[in-house]
């Protein structure tokens, strides 16, 4: 009864008290964890043995790839690609193992560009489960004398790549340097999503509590700051061990990782002030506005800023995001329900918040109360 | 002096075994990349996991060490 003279019977409490949108949250990271993790990815290819080449050699490139099951194909094809005109297909390919390969290629004695170094790119078909692509995987050099446009057009042109076998089922791509990583996708990438949602709503709510004063609102728009905040140090985090591991370092000198980081900072900031003020109604009123600011903060520095220039973080300036070939429908399948879990968990967590906070009002109203009864 | 003796080779013993066991898992360090990198990096994608639900957990004691403190008060 004092609950609802104090807080009144609203929507949101009713909506706080349902238990079917935490079990659907559950599902979907569940789901998640089970489809991002067992499906397997496409065949690629890991490594090569030579980096570098020049004109006229006989190259026999040691071809290392990943999940590939050489020993069970029956037909085997690999190309040096410099453009859609321009391939050379390899002379002999003998098959090591299940994920190693000979490729004998035999660079003809001329480019067909002026260039001195000429990158291209390695492509295997074979017929048991599709093709993988390494792009830039040897450097073609020539030296200045030797040149002759016109022929080295002409040898470049005579091989076809034609019937590539496409992959059969459902896989993830495969990237280079990222190899199984990419599933990362779907837990650093959504937790940030996520933690931005949250931090829509606490917005929302931080700027109702301004027009209303209603101190449910501060208590709602401060439990899913907390839990935002808390998303984006874990996001933080595991982007950290992500990039260990593929950029060789913990921490590298990038404005997307610098720009979060100061974001994130000017967030837990909102933690401090809370903390250092004792009158609930200042509190809220102080930290609605800063929340307002933070979050007018937080959208250019996060996304505008590092797509301005250069970065190594995918979806900023000069470096593309999962797209086009990298995030095909496979990965979004599992992505997108990603996010939407980790945004209910973490509404769930944040009514959890919210709850304790309600309670703990209540209770001292009813002991101030009590004093005067 | 029989003892003395024993006692040598058996220093001896275990000095060249703890050398060569260094220099087996160097020999070996150097061979093949470390733990994260096996296995296309999937351990990697384990480890982000595994930060992932021990950061929400650890929101999750918080928020239970102020639940038992107000529960305390209460009572």
């Amino acid at each position: 009864m004092y609950f609802s003279q104090c807080f009144g019977n609203h929507e949101t409490i009713y909506m706080i008290r349902q238990y079917w949108w935490k079990i659907l949250g559950v599902f979907l990271f569940t789901y998640v964890l089970i489809v991002g993790l067992l499906t397997p990815l496409k065949p690629g290819i890991y490594s090569v043995s030579h980096l570098t080449t020049s004109v006229g050699t006989t190259l026999p490139l040691d071809v290392q790839s990943y999940n590939t099951h050489y020993t069970k194909a029956n037909k085997l094809r690999a190309w040096l690609k410099i453009d859609s005109i321009h391939i050379l297909e390899a002379s002999n390919i003998v098959v090591q193992s299940d994920n190693q390969l000979l490729v004998t290629l035999d660079i003809p004695a001329f480019l067909p560009n002026e260039q001195l170094t000429q990158a291209a790119t390695l492509i295997i078909d074979n017929d048991y489960e599709g093709h993988s692509i390494l792009p830039a995987a040897i450097f073609i050099s020539k030296s200045k004398d030797t040149t002759n446009v016109a022929l080295g057009h002409t040898l470049w042109s005579m091989s076809e790549m034609n019937n590539i076998t496409h992959t059969k089922g459902f896989k993830f791509p495969y990237q280079n340097i990222l190899n199984e990583t990419s599933r990362n996708l779907f837990f650093h990438v959504a937790i940030w999503f996520a933690m931005f949602t949250l931090l829509i709503i606490a917005l929302v709510y931080s700027i109702k509590y301004l027009m209303s004063s209603e101190m449910r609102y501060d208590i709602y728009a401060s439990s899913l700051t907390s839990v935002a905040i808390t998303f984006g140090i874990v996001g933080m985090l595991t982007g950290s061990f992500w990039a260990k591991y593929t950029w060789g370092q913990f921490w590298i000198n990038d404005v997307k990782l610098n720009m979060s980081a100061v974001a994130l900072l000017i967030y837990f900031a909102y933690w401090i002030l809370r903390s250092s003020m004792k009158d609930q109604d200042q509190r809220a009123k102080v930290s609605a506005v800063y929340s307002v600011f933070a979050f007018a903060a937080l959208i250019p520095l996060v996304f505008v800023i590092p797509r301005l220039t250069d970065s190594m973080h995918p979806g900023n300036g000069g470096n593309p995001a999962f797209s086009k070939d990298d995030l095909d429908n496979t990965m979004r399948f599992v992505f997108y329900p990603a996010i939407i879990g980790l945004i209910l968990i973490g509404l769930w967590i944040s009514s959890l918040s919210i709850r304790y906070e309600i309670i703990k009002e209540t209770y001292y109203l009813r002991k101030a109360k009590k004093r005067t009864i | 002096m029989i003892s003395s003796l024993n006692n040598r080779i058996l220093k001896l013993f275990t000095i060249t075994f703890a050398l060569l066991l260094v220099a087996n898992t160097q020999l070996a360090a150097q061979a093949s990349e470390d733990f994260f990198h096996s296995i296309g990096k999937i351990y990697v994608v384990v480890a982000v996991i595994v930060i992932t639900f021990i950061g929400i957990c650890a929101y999750l004691f918080y928020l239970d060490r102020k639940i038992t403190e107000l529960e305390k008060k209460i009572k």
